[in-house]
């Protein structure tokens, strides 16, 4: 470790010193370490040749120096003001980060033990591992986590309805991201090149976060900006694997994909810039199914004095792509004899296409008035637009939001923090499909809520309370006022960190829910109005910590009780069957939650995840739809000097039951098996990777109608500077 | 002690890998439950909404009967009216069908109106008496009724009530 002293004229008029120096591993590679003085919550992050620099009160002070799959590093230095001290240091590899800090689970920062709810982790080395092009495979593999064609389950949360009204909330960098008018995620609106991290959160999160944050909550944490000049050039190329039976065959060629995308960033110790472009192509692995699209994202960081941050961010995709509605069945095309072809489309959704714009705008105010509190301020606009082609129809959703929180910190230390802020949103929507009876109308949607939560520790237990009190008001005339109180505990013990919570969560319906007038499967479906919010409670208890030097287990038991679940249904009106959404169902889930992190040799890297999940719809005494009992999955990684090698494989047991049965349930089913296999290569700043996804090429659904992905082979290539 | 117990966690994760990565997903299938080839005879009437195949566990001899068919209403499937032969394929639940048969629709059906405007317009024949249905049995989800092809014949189409009891006149 080295160390030099050397005067920092600037540094000393603000009574201040400066840490700098590079953070690397065992084997020296460079380390993006986030070293961070505990006192202050000062930090930085390092950048891609490992450099860090700090600025801290003078003094003594206490830094900590972490990142995600290395053992921290807690170093305590001492500074007069206007000095500065170089110290390198060495992070030895771990299992799992022992002390990863998260700040969704609470809204402020804390460490990953601390939460009363269980949270899943993302690591930006994970995300660099499977090369991932966009952010829902990135998020796909998280244990307890599922998608369904697009639509994200954590344990279980949210079926399958064709994308409307998630039960999961999304969050970039804090700011809530689902679609004003759907409800929905649009997972591609963030370039995943941004994304350093991920949270996910699981269970209801309503207490901090209010509509939508019913089943949990997933938090896209962009990178910090380096000081300096940075950049990253990213291509990538693959193929699609023709179907696996000559006479499933739609297309006489191959079918590709392609991707370019590009970063650059310069930073000061006052001021940073970063900024994302990149394109892709894909002919799509089956018939109707090619996309294109633009993305970019920017962001800008001003930082006026120590404590002080003001940050704009922004992202804005376009996406134009063919749908493929259902699979054919025989009536429905020419199938060749067959009862159906998975790679063909039914004649009624040829020509079906859709162009989707969308972005995002956010500007926060971070300020560290003191070691004991810090609060922020945010503002932010989210834009949604996409046009339909067959069936034609529009809708543009712009939702301005705002939030004001406090932290504090009483003594400086963790022992009892309160959280208190306000958030608002006002959502308007201007469509011909959400409108007014198929005609072009406009909705609004205005929320208001103030929320707080307190957290003290007696002895080795913190105890949580807290609760949120939501207003949603619809078109200046329908109100809704919803409460959802949380508590928690958390104890270290020594048989790892026991955790216990019980709290309610809700979701409004979307304005889409209301007032969709639409025509599905050869239904009218009408629009209800007078839907009420879905609510449910949710219970945990878990344990996590370390079982051995080269394992680690977290475990948890839950269960959610919902009521007034909103799905479609059938109606009859005048003797005609119509599909309306409605307040349907009462439901229970439980199950078991399970990771195991092993290292069985030093560069072997293990994770075995298992969901089990039991769900009931309590009002029509069945399985609930679209949830798979079974969800077990294994990721492997081996390395060696610049090579690496790595597999994933989840089995996906088949869903018992589905949605609108009627038209539906003779179709077949089947147990998913999926098999996907990496190899990487990495000298200095150039790296390369081959990605073979559903290795084994196997055929499954998960949703109606609706093929999963074919085996894909792609080559990453990408350049860091 | 502890390499030993590696090795066995490390063998059980691939036995378990291997045993449940065996391919059994989706594979071509003729048909999901009866499926058969339709071959028409004459145009389909200017009034016509819909044809769909359906069949019956028994015989519907009253209207309180008419509406127990497979599959369920929302999941027919309309025939193709091209006048060429074609293939269908309705999925129906595993059972004995006694009544498999093309339904005219005329335009403006609902259920109340299902008389005038519901006609049998053929339906598949036993093989040894071709004067009577055949009956079609469904073994199992795998075990498809393939092969129940027959003839739809625009010009003698029959209401739902040519096969009461009594009959209509």
């Amino acid at each position: 470790m080295g160390l030099a002293t050397i005067p920092l004229g600037a540094a000393t008029a603000q009574g201040t010193a400066t840490l700098y120096g590079v953070v690397r591993d065992t084997l020296s590679h460079p380390v993006r370490a986030n070293v961070r003085d505990v006192k202050s919550g000062r930090e930085t992050t390092g950048d891609a040749t490992g450099r860090y620099r700090l600025m801290i009160v003078g003094g003594t002070a206490v830094v900590r120096v972490a990142y995600l799959g290395l053992r921290s590093i807690v170093d305590t230095v001492v500074l007069a003001a206007g000095d500065s001290l170089e110290r390198d240091y060495r992070l030895e590899a771990a299992v799992v980060e022992l002390q990863p800090t998260i700040v969704t689970a609470a809204k402020h920062s804390q460490l990953l033990d601390q939460s009363v709810t269980s949270v899943a982790l993302v690591s930006d080395t994970d995300l660099a591992r499977r090369a991932v092009s966009t952010v829902d495979e990135a998020v796909n593999k998280a244990p307890g986590v599922l998608f369904l064609n697009g639509q994200v389950n954590i344990r279980g949360s949210s079926g399958f309805v064709e994308g409307l009204g998630s039960r999961v909330l999304l969050l970039v960098d804090g700011v809530p991201a689902n679609q004003g008018d759907r409800g929905g995620i649009d997972w591609d609106m963030v370039p995943v090149a941004d994304v350093d991290h991920v949270e996910v959160v699981k269970g209801a999160g309503s207490a901090l976060y209010g509509s939508a944050a019913l089943g949990g909550v997933v938090n896209l944490i962009t990178h910090d900006i380096p000081v300096g000049f940075h950049g990253r050039f990213r291509a990538t190329g693959g193929t699609y694997a023709n179907p696996p039976y000559d006479t499933w065959q739609f297309r006489d060629y191959t079918g590709g994909l392609a991707g370019v995308d590009a970063t650059g960033s310069y930073g000061t110790e006052t001021v940073r810039g970063s900024l994302t472009l990149g394109g892709r192509h894909s002919d799509g692995y089956r018939e109707q199914d090619r996309s294109n699209q633009w993305e970019t994202s920017g962001r800008a960081e001003w930082v006026p004095e120590p404590g002080t941050r003001v940050t704009a961010s922004g992202a804005w995709t376009s996406h134009q792509y063919q749908n493929f509605p259902t699979w054919c069945v025989a009536g429905a095309c020419d199938t060749r004899g067959q009862a159906y072809q998975p790679f063909m489309i039914d004649n009624s959704g040829r020509g079906s296409y859709t162009r989707s714009n969308k972005g995002y705008v956010a500007a926060t105010l971070d300020r560290t008035s003191s070691p004991s509190f810090a609060w922020q301020a945010r503002g932010s606009w989210l834009r949604t637009h996409f046009t339909d082609a067959n069936p034609d129809d529009w809708s543009v959703a712009n939702r301005l939001g705002a939030e004001a929180r406090g932290v504090l910190h009483v003594g400086g230390g963790d022992d009892r923090v309160f959280t208190a802020g306000i958030e608002g949103a006002h959502t308007g929507t201007r469509s011909d499909i959400f409108g007014d009876s198929g005609r072009v109308g406009d909705h609004t949607e205005i929320e208001l809520a103030p929320y707080g939560e307190a957290e003290q520790r007696i002895g080795r237990l913190m105890l949580t309370a807290g609760a949120r009190l939501d207003h949603v008001i619809v078109d200046d005339s329908i109100a809704t006022t919803v409460a959802s109180p949380r508590i928690g505990a958390v104890m270290p013990s020594a048989l790892g960190t026991w955790r216990a919570s019980a709290g309610r969560g809700f979701r409004a319906p979307t304005l889409a829910e209301r007032y969709v007038t639409t025509t599905a499967f050869g239904f009218k479906v009408v629009p209800n109005p007078d839907l009420r919010p879905e609510t449910a409670w949710s219970f945990e208890i878990g344990n996590s910590g370390a079982f051995a030097s080269w394992g680690r287990l977290d475990a948890a038991l839950f269960w959610t009780e919902a009521s007034q679940l909103i799905e479609p249904a059938f109606i009859l009106v005048d003797s005609t069957p119509e599909i309306q959404i409605r307040n349907v169902s009462r439901a229970r889930l439980r199950g078991l939650d399970a990771s195991i992190a092993v290292t069985p040799v030093p560069a072997l890297t293990a994770t075995l995840a298992y969901l089990y999940l039991d769900s009931r719809d309590l009002t029509r005494d069945t399985v609930l739809s679209f949830r798979p009992r079974h969800l077990f999955t294994v990721s492997s990684d081996y390395r060696w000097r610049s090579w690496s090698v790595g597999a994933d494989f989840r089995y996906t047991s088949r869903i018992e039951r589905i949605e609108l049965d009627q038209i539906f349930g003779q179709d077949p089913r089947v147990a998913a098996r999926v098999l996907d296999l990496r190899a990487g290569w990495e000298r200095g700043p150039v790296s390369a990777r081959l990605l073979v996804t559903n290795a084994l090429n196997y055929m499954y659904n998960f949703v109606p109608r609706t093929l999963e992905p074919v085996r894909t082979m792609s080559v990453v290539a990408t350049w860091t500077y | 002690m502890i390499a030993a117990m590696r090795s066995r966690v490390a063998r059980a994760a691939l036995t378990v890998v291997a045993a449940l990565a065996c391919n059994d997903g989706l594979r071509p299938t003729t048909c999901s439950g009866i499926c058969g080839t339709v071959t028409f005879n004459g145009a389909a009437p200017e009034s016509t909404q819909a044809v769909y195949v359906v069949a019956y566990h028994t015989f519907p001899h009253s209207q309180d009967s008419l509406f127990k068919f497979q599959p369920s209403l929302a999941a027919l499937r309309a025939l193709p009216l091209t006048g060429i032969p074609t293939f269908y394929d309705a999925a129906v639940p595993p059972g004995r069908y006694e009544w498999v048969l093309a339904v005219w629709v005329k335009q403006g059906f609902n259920l109340t109106n299902a008389d005038s405007t519901l006609r049998e317009a053929g339906y598949y024949r036993d093989p040894a008496d071709t004067s009577q249905p055949g009956v079609v049995t469904v073994a199992g989800a795998t075990q498809p009724a393939d092969s129940i092809n027959f003839v739809v014949d625009f010009g003698h189409m029959h209401p739902p009530c040519h096969y009461y009891s009594p009959p209509c006149p």
